[in-house]
């Protein structure tokens, strides 16, 4: 298992190390000059001379690639040109709402998943399946920006009481009440997408388990039949949904940036998506490389998560 | 002793094509419905210009924001511009970021997946780690960053989802070839001194196309949905050309008067479309690939 970390960790390198040389380049294909985005008003060909040559942009590719990485080394991302805030500052700032939101709708979707997905699994063909099938196919095909502005119609507008605000963000330390009220329509609105997809592979992950020798095994033993779903099925079926829900985690943070959009949730993906019209890219690259090497991190504790969940994983052998 | 031979019929061949519609509708009917619904968008995106109903752009202040009625089918916009007209003229957007984007993402994808899967070696580890580096990224959030550094122009939407869909079908192809590389054919191929150009394109390629369509019908799914997410973020056309994401975003100012329909009908339109493609993408993976009959 240590071997398997720590070789994981070393392929994780050369990734990331193209994921840092991918994003760089990205910036410098922009047509924008930055120097102009960051004088702002300023035109004088001499201040913008020395600018130039503050920021490096003067200097060959290689070297300005390498500044910048002995910089993203030391965590400093750059400055913001808009607010000339700090992008590091900028994002931690932020991060606590884009986190609050990414959970709660891992909580409901999971949470739903996983009830709705046992029940049309134990009771396959019924209502509930078919009803469960259809909201998946749906929920899947569902733009989640539409169920965003449908929610907001119904409950903030149409429903008599206005039940849910339309949107804004209350810190749960202000007023833990306000912070919740607000919280729930963009964390359905984020939970949709991910909770269609994790419904179909709890459903189709118990009804392959339910097929397997050993749980004929358990109900020959007569095991009441709720322990052996919960004591044998589940915990079988439930490996793969593991894998799927570390997979979700790239969805729910690239579903911020659409859903903090609709809600004005102050969250990372608000920040880089007012971020683009005003050519900030230092803002807009910064978001990018927090949310890759997130999502990086996070396949790889899914994936050592599985290996503690499923002891008949080896990997001695298995190759990354 | 009798001459004549009666003879024996052991099933009635279904010589009307009607009926093999119907036989064939009734052992599919996932892709009857998404194929329809594909043609059916396929259909108004081609003809646009005679199927809507108005122009699209043109704007006529007297009409605006008029509910859904008989004249204006799903309303119009705050500029008097008739919605139905500007869903119908916003297909020809998403539909052709979906076909290019996948385009791109196909051709490229097999290309990489093709000669990494037949060379291995070094090419194989450099193009995978390249493969691995995209994948690193959330799908989306890498389009938003190509988009956002290329400029919001649908060209630019259309090679940046085509990018972001390029390691599925390397992936794909790869693991395919590997399958393939070792088997009989190949190896007499080799022997009777085929280039290795001609055994990738000849045997090899034809081999993995099953794989390679449910993908694509897949990833058209996904183009879509990923095209109306950048114009919804103003990454996708400029107004005032139609778009369904854009528009649904347009539609957001006027939430609060209640003015529903101005997003319904292109919400609606994103739907319909990406669940034809999906549905089609299921029924074809489970018709080309049998072991997932007998799946759940």
């Amino acid at each position: 298992m240590t071997r398997y970390i720590f070789r994981r960790l070393l392929l994780m390198i050369p990734v990331a190390f193209l994921v840092t040389i991918g994003i760089f380049v990205l910036v410098r294909l922009s047509p924008a000059d930055p120097v102009l985005a960051f004088a702002g008003e300023e035109r004088d060909p001499a201040t913008l001379a020395a600018m130039r040559e503050e920021f490096g942009l003067n200097q060959p590719m290689p070297v300005q690639y390498v500044a910048w990485i002995t910089h993203l080394a030391h965590g400093d991302l750059g400055r913001s040109f808009q607010t000339k805030q700090r992008v590091l500052e900028a994002i931690t700032e932020r991060l606590p709402a884009t986190a609050e939101l990414g959970l709660a709708a891992l909580l409901i979707s999971v949470t739903i998943a996983l009830v709705v997905g046992i029940a049309s699994a134990i009771k396959r063909n019924s209502f509930v399946d078919l009803a469960a099938s259809s909201v998946t196919l749906a929920g899947i095909s569902f733009p989640s920006f539409f169920l965003g502005i449908v929610l907001i119609l119904l409950f903030a507008y149409v429903i008599p009481g206005h039940i849910f605000p339309p949107g804004g963000y209350v810190p749960a330390t202000e007023n833990l009440g306000d912070n919740l009220r607000r919280l729930v329509l963009p964390a359905v609105t984020l939970a949709a997408g991910s909770l269609a997809v994790n419904l179909r592979q709890v459903r189709s992950s118990l009804l392959d388990v339910f097929g397997h020798d050993y749980m004929r095994t358990a109900r020959a033993k007569g095991l009441r039949e709720r322990t052996v779903i919960s004591r044998h099925a589940l915990k079988n079926a439930l490996i793969p949904v593991v894998t799927l829900i570390g997979i979700q985690i790239g969805a729910i943070i690239e579903g911020a940036f659409i859903t903090e959009t609709i809600f004005f949730w102050p969250g990372i993906g608000r920040l880089a998506v007012t971020a683009i019209p005003s050519g900030d890219y230092p803002v807009v690259q910064g978001v990018v490389l927090v949310s890759a090497f997130s999502f990086m991190i996070t396949t790889l504790l899914v994936d050592l998560l599985y290996a503690w969940l499923d002891p008949r994983i080896s990997y001695e052998t298995a190759t990354a | 002793m009798s001459g004549a031979a009666i003879p024996v019929v052991l099933r009635v061949p279904r010589e009307d094509r009607f009926g093999a519609f119907v036989y064939f509708a009734r052992r599919n009917p996932r892709m009857i419905i998404g194929g329809a619904l594909v043609v059916m968008w396929l259909f108004l995106a081609a003809f646009a210009p005679i199927v809507a109903p108005y122009d699209p752009i043109k704007v006529n202040v007297s009409d605006a924001l008029i509910a859904p009625n008989w004249t204006h089918l799903l309303g119009t916009d705050d500029l008097g511009r008739d919605v139905l007209s500007r869903v119908i003229w916003g297909s020809r957007v998403s539909l052709s970021v979906g076909v290019i984007s996948v385009s791109i993402g196909f051709f490229v994808g097999v290309s990489v997946g093709l000669a990494a899967g037949y060379l291995g070696g070094v090419f194989d580890l450099l193009a995978m780690r390249v493969i691995d580096a995209l994948l690193a990224f959330p799908a989306l959030v890498l389009a938003i960053a190509i988009t956002s550094a290329l400029g919001p122009q649908i060209q630019n939407a259309m090679i940046a989802i085509g990018i972001v869909a390029i390691p599925a079908y390397a992936r794909l192809t790869r693991g395919q070839v590997l399958a393939v590389r070792a088997r009989e054919f190949i190896v007499a191929a080799r022997t009777i001194g085929c280039s290795p150009l001609r055994i990738v394109l000849r045997h090899i390629f034809p081999n993995v196309t099953n794989a390679l369509v449910v993908q694509a019908t897949l990833a058209t799914a996904f183009a879509i949905l990923a095209e109306a997410a950048l114009s919804f973020l103003g990454l996708g056309p400029q107004p005032p050309y139609p778009s369904w994401g854009q528009d649904i975003n347009y539609s957001q100012r006027y939430l609060a008067n209640l003015k529903w329909w101005m997003s319904v009908g292109p919400g609606v339109a994103i739907f319909t479309a990406v669940f034809a493609f999906n549905f089609l993408g299921d029924a074809l993976r489970d018709a080309l690939d049998p072991r997932l009959r007998r799946s759940a």
